[in-house]
């Protein structure tokens, strides 16, 4: 039976702990708008069960492999920090898809409903006067009739 | 925004927000496209996009998309993301616009 001291390091807690704070940082990355980004959170969730299968590790060495392994008491206590930032990231996944559905929503090829809402300067703006040529008002510099308008809806801030 | 410009292409940006919490955007981000309030999300209702309660304080408001429409009103290319963290970039918004005929 091999001596405490020579006992091996459990670096597997560790690993399972920094691929959880990385599955934190995919969700961090979305405020910078990488390219490929659609793989985000797919990539967060990679990190989250990857971190999840290093910590199994980890503890199943302290304690099935004693004798081998050391950081029975660090194997735990990095574990139970990782399951937060781990949490965080199966919760920010679940919650972020959760959205309506938009095969009702107009289509390639479908009219779009005409609107006139107010602009940032409480100006009525209709979806017609969008398409014609601007004149030259608060909203910009005078300009021919666009050949489309690109409608962005987002969520907004409240 | 110029290429925007050069392709032909007016954005237009649409929430339930305020024109006042729509003007702090602009100012801060330097927008210079038109940003529209749609307070009581009724022209979000009429695109069915709306994402109920689910707000700030279970406000409802806009899931998020984006549609290319052209001077007939027909819409040419949409994008409805799947994930609220996934947005549209502007250079494929920008593709989709130079791909107008």
């Amino acid at each position: 039976m091999p001596d405490a001291t020579e006992r091996r390091k459990n670096i597997a807690p560790w690993l399972g702990l920094l691929l959880a704070i990385g599955g934190i940082g995919c969700n961090v990355a979305f405020f910078v708008r990488p390219p490929l980004q659609g793989m985000l959170p797919w990539l967060s969730l990679l990190f989250a069960v990857f971190a999840l299968i290093f910590l199994a590790i980890g503890l199943k060495r302290a304690f099935g492999q004693p004798q081998v392994y050391r950081g029975k008491v660090l194997s735990v206590v990095l574990t139970v920090i990782a399951v937060l930032p781990i949490g965080l990231t199966a919760f920010a996944f679940v919650a972020a898809r959760k959205l309506p559905d938009s095969t009702v929503a107009p289509q390639v090829g479908q009219k779009v409903p005409d609107f006139t809402l107010s602009d940032a300067s409480g100006k009525p703006v209709s979806l017609d006067q969008l398409l014609a040529p601007s004149s030259g008002s608060s909203s910009g510099p005078r300009a021919p009739a666009p050949r489309a308008v690109l409608l962005i809806f987002y969520r907004g801030y409240w | 925004m110029a290429d925007f410009q050069a392709a032909g292409v007016r954005p237009v940006a649409i929430s339930v927000d305020p024109p006042e919490v729509s003007r702090d955007l602009a100012n801060k981000a330097g927008y210079t496209f038109p940003i529209l309030s749609d307070p009581d999300a009724s022209v979000i209702r009429s695109y069915h996009l709306l994402h109920p309660g689910a707000g700030v304080d279970g406000h409802d408001i806009a899931r998020p998309a984006e549609f290319l429409v052209d001077s007939s009103k027909i819409v040419r290319w949409t994008n409805f993301t799947e994930d609220i963290r996934v947005r549209a970039r502007a250079n494929e918004m920008l593709a989709a616009a130079r791909q107008l005929r």
